[in-house]
């Protein structure tokens, strides 16, 4: 009697793409929660160094509506650092462990495998920057003027399509890197902070810095987002919504398209020089 | 030998590269949005006490971010990245030395890093400077002891992270976050809510950022209330003390944690998702 | 498509660059060379060799993680170079220490999440988990996370997914690596299941343990520095030593033997001296038996005396010295410093 029936059903086509999106989100979607710890280190902690600027704020008397920024830029870090740490760097410790070896050799696509990463991490981080957003608003009594709900969506939704967008294409990108990879995150940490405006209206930069700063999406995500959901926001912004959201719908199809593009130019190349599976060393 | 360990792999940073990032690059960048903050507020006001104080106080504030964070990321690197941590505890090599070698070679580099950011602050934005003012013996006094009590407070943080093993990602730098905002580094306590304020008073930093801040530019911390009060001999004697009362409570916390985390097989446990 | 070979390698090479930070010019190395397998559909072949044989850069190549230098391969029917996704929907490996998987996540989990890259509906996936736990015998650590497994749990965990998807070709590189005698022993005799399961299954292994290629293979081939020496089933690689005399001779000796002195001597074929514990071992391969006494009198001439003579079967390991001229673990002792 055979110990094990044969398989009955395989997928292809897009229900496979689908499922394979659904598995690799897993471990991010449920393996992030379960250790219960993470709302206190996520959001907990980020929060005291939001508290930091807004009080710098506060001792030069900024008004009000900095201290919004403040926590809105504390909340849209989290999907900075997500995307640093968690997707661009992400493929080379998935090549230490040998999963990167597996993912390939599966029928589900590499470019579903990235997908899954970049819907898992950003669910996680919506749950963190929620509460990070909660949690600043009320500490700092952050006062929200929604100039327009759908236009506010919108935005986010396309920061949020571009930003993944570029984590999956830096992932590719760094497929052939190996601890490099983790420098260059590194790298990119601090100076997008200051040139995406995190914590200020990057209105007052020479106009050249926000042009090259446009390249992280979160530049125009956040500049627009000032624009509409704070009172001083319009006032403050450094081009319009709309020529914004324009950006942003480029962004997303340049990096989308990127992505795939790199990966399978990568995977051909890491193949040929055998640096698929190597580790240390 | 320990330190020596440490040392190496520490010292991989002397690539010029890697170097130019950590020291300058990474350093320069969160100072300057500190100075973008405040320009836009005050229209570029670089030459008032208030810009001075942030400045300094950010710019060796490094140190708790290099030499704390770096002692205990030490735990996290081995034990994530490279999966030697159970290797190293195998081996008869003390843990608490070769993180302290690893320290060293974080001040080293922290150094060079502070003193490019106050180069920049000098040069372009009015944070005065007057060889002759600087109090030289209260500095080097107050920047050694610092460094030690830093160390330290890196070794209990060492202790907590190899302890929370299943979650240790950030600790370090979150910790370094949170006490940016209690130790007086870039806004006087006062600023704080009362409540808070506490927290502040007990923290060493805050004792030795204000020690550095007066040695480097007196006028400039005397437009502050917050330890108007006291003498320089005094602080740095509050310094010594607190420094003293948190190495005790780190060895002990380090050698409590260490020892449940070896009880729980704690030492090679990654968290990769 | 049923007269194909379900692997089939023609002058298969590899040349790995190797990148020295420090110098200009690049060196190369021949990781394999030559090499021409078939393996029918069914079969359970080995490859058998030593530390650095090319063992795992031929099952790189075959599942599609690494292009050949020279020649050809096809999977399944299939180019690996040319067609590589029609490949990987037949295929799948398992590695022996592998770390593949989430620490966060549980046995079952982890192996969820693979079926679902493999387009098996959650339903049958689950089922298939239940009962390869049970087979492998792991069903009661199905809900503890990944990281709690000792090493021996995680390889039954990785092999359990390379089962998992029911692929047409399984590739196991070193399935027993790091395992004790008992977990090989449950895992060879699952391999051989599921085998015998299904005509149509077929299954390839490295090992460098002689049982592992003689007990479970079909057929093996002896691979070394990225040759194939010989390929045949273990009991024909045998034959070839039939004609020959092979005998295990326990000595006791108050001075070290050189074999050479041994070797020089007419019909030997082949002799091996080692040490254990305080015996003199030695294992000679002779031409024919006629040979043996000039053995002895020389044993006797140089002051040792015979403790035990047993003439023996021919096992691979005997194969293997006779190709090589080494035994298997002298072959991986020599190369280890380099490396
Ligand atoms: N990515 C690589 N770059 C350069 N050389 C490599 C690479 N991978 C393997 N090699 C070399 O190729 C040779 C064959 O290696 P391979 O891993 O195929 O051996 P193996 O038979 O699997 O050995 P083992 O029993 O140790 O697993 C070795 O000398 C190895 O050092
Ligand atoms: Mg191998």
């Amino acid at each position: 009697m055979p110990m094990l029936p044969p398989v009955s059903k395989r997928h292809t086509g897009w229900r496979l793409f689908l499922m394979t999106v659904i598995g690799r989100s897993y471990p991010r979607v449920v393996g992030m929660q379960r250790e219960r710890s993470w709302i206190f280190f996520d959001t907990f902690l980020p929060m005291l160094s939001v508290a930091a600027y807004v009080f710098v704020y506060r001792a030069i008397k900024a008004p009000e509506d900095y201290v919004g920024f403040v926590v809105v830029g504390g909340a849209m870090m989290a999907y900075w650092m997500n995307v640093l740490w968690s997707m661009a760097s992400q493929l080379y410790w998935e090549k230490e462990t040998g999963n990167l070896a597996l993912y390939i050799i599966s029928p589900g696509s590499m470019m579903a495998i990235l997908l899954g990463m970049a819907l898992g991490g950003l669910f996680a981080t919506t749950l963190r920057a929620v509460g990070i957003i909660l949690l600043g608003s009320l500490l700092f009594q952050v006062h929200f003027v929604i100039a327009s709900a759908t236009q506010l969506i919108l935005v986010f939704f396309l920061t949020m399509v571009s930003l993944y967008g570029l984590g999956m294409m830096t992932a590719s990108l760094f497929l052939l890197l190996s601890r490099e990879a983790w420098h260059i995150s590194n790298l990119a940490q601090e100076p997008i902070f200051l040139i995406s405006g995190f914590y200020f209206p990057i209105k007052n930069f020479p106009a050249w810095v926000p042009m090259v700063g446009s390249f992280i999406p979160l530049t125009l995500g956040m500049d627009a987002m000032r624009q509409l959901a704070f009172a001083s926001g319009p006032s403050l912004g450094w081009i319009s919504v709309n020529i914004e959201i324009m950006g942003l719908i480029v962004l997303s199809i340049m990096f989308l398209m990127g992505a795939r593009l790199l990966l399978n130019y990568m995977e051909r190349l890491a193949v040929r020089e055998g640096r698929l599976t190597e580790s240390r060393g | 030998m320990a330190a020596w360990l440490g040392w190496k792999i520490e010292s991989n940073w002397t690539d010029p590269f890697l170097f130019t990032i950590y020291s300058i690059v990474k350093p320069l960048a969160a100072a300057m949005i500190l100075v973008v903050m405040y320009g836009v507020i005050t229209n570029n006001q670089f030459g008032s006490p208030v810009f001075a104080y942030l400045f300094i106080g950010n710019a060796f504030y490094q140190y708790v971010a290099n030499v704390m964070v770096g002692v205990s990321w030490a735990i996290v690197d081995d034990r994530e990245h490279y999966c030697t941590l159970k290797y190293l505890y195998v081996s008869p090599i003390s843990i608490p030395y070769y993180l302290m070698g690893r320290g060293v070679a974080r001040v080293l580099i922290t150094t060079f890093s502070v003193f490019i950011i106050m180069v920049v602050g000098v040069a372009f934005l009015h944070i005065p400077f007057n060889p002759a003012q600087i109090n030289w013996p209260l500095f080097v006094l107050s920047l050694v002891i610092g460094i030690i009590m830093l160390a330290m407070l890196g070794l209990l943080l060492a202790g907590v992270t190899l302890r929370m093993a299943q979650y240790s990602f950030n600790i370090g730098d979150s910790v370094a976050g949170a006490l940016y905002l209690f130790s007086g580094a870039i806004f006087p306590l006062e600023v704080l809510p009362a409540f808070l304020r506490p927290l502040g008073y007990i923290m060493p930093i805050s004792y030795w950022l204000e020690l550095i801040r007066r040695s480097l530019v007196g006028g400039v911390a005397e437009s502050f209330p917050t330890f108007a009060a006291i003498s320089d001999v005094n602080l740095l004697l509050i310094l010594a003390a607190l420094s003293v009362l948190f190495g005790v409570v780190s060895v002990w916390a380090w050698k409590k944690f260490d020892w449940e985390a070896r009880e729980r097989g704690l030492l090679d446990q990654t968290n990769n998702y | 498509m049923e007269n194909h070979y379900a692997i089939e390698t023609q002058s298969l090479g590899r040349v790995y660059k190797i990148r020295n930070p420090g110098k200009k010019e690049n060196k190369t190395l021949t990781a394999l060379e030559g090499v021409d397998l078939q393996i029918k559909p069914g079969e359970l072949f080995g490859l058998l060799g030593p530390n650095g044989a090319g063992k795992t850069t031929l099952i790189k190549i075959l599942t599609t993680l690494l292009a050949p230098t020279h020649g050809y391969a096809s999977v399944a029917g299939y180019d690996v170079s040319k067609s590589p996704d029609d490949v990987r929907q037949r295929i799948n490996m398992v590695s022996g220490g592998e770390s593949s998987g989430y620490g966060l996540l549980t046995v079952r989990e982890n192996l969820w999440m693979f079926a679902q890259f493999y387009g098996i509906e959650s339903k049958e996936a689950n089922q298939r988990i239940k009962t390869l736990l049970e087979i492998v015998g792991i069903a009661d650590r199905a809900n503890s996370r990944s990281s709690n497994l000792s090493t021996g749990l995680r390889q039954k965990m990785n092999i359990v997914r390379g089962f998992l998807t029911d692929p047409e070709i399984l590739f196991l590189d070193e399935p027993t690596l790091g395992l004790d005698v008992g977990a090989s022993r449950d895992v060879r005799s699952f391999i051989r299941r599921w085998m015998d399961d299904d005509p149509k299954r077929t299954l390839l292994l490295t090992t460098h343990y002689m049982i592992e290629a003689d007990e479970l293979c079909d057929r093996v081939a002896i691979i070394n520095k990225g040759k194939v020496l010989a390929c045949g089933t273990p009991a024909s690689l045998k034959q070839s030593l039939q004609k020959d005399a092979i005998f295990h001779i326990d000595l006791d000796s108050p001075k070290v033997l050189v074999e050479s002195v041994f070797s020089i001597l007419p019909g030997v074929t082949s002799v091996k001296i080692h040490d254990n514990e305080n015996k003199t071992i030695m294992d000679l391969v002779l031409d024919e038996e006629s040979a043996l006494a000039n053995v002895i009198a020389t044993v006797t001439s140089q002051g040792a005396q015979i403790v035990t003579l047993q003439k023996r079967e021919p096992t691979l390991e005997d194969v293997f010295v006779k190709l090589v001229g080494q035994r298997m673990e002298e072959v991986e002792h020599a190369d280890a410093p380099a490396s």
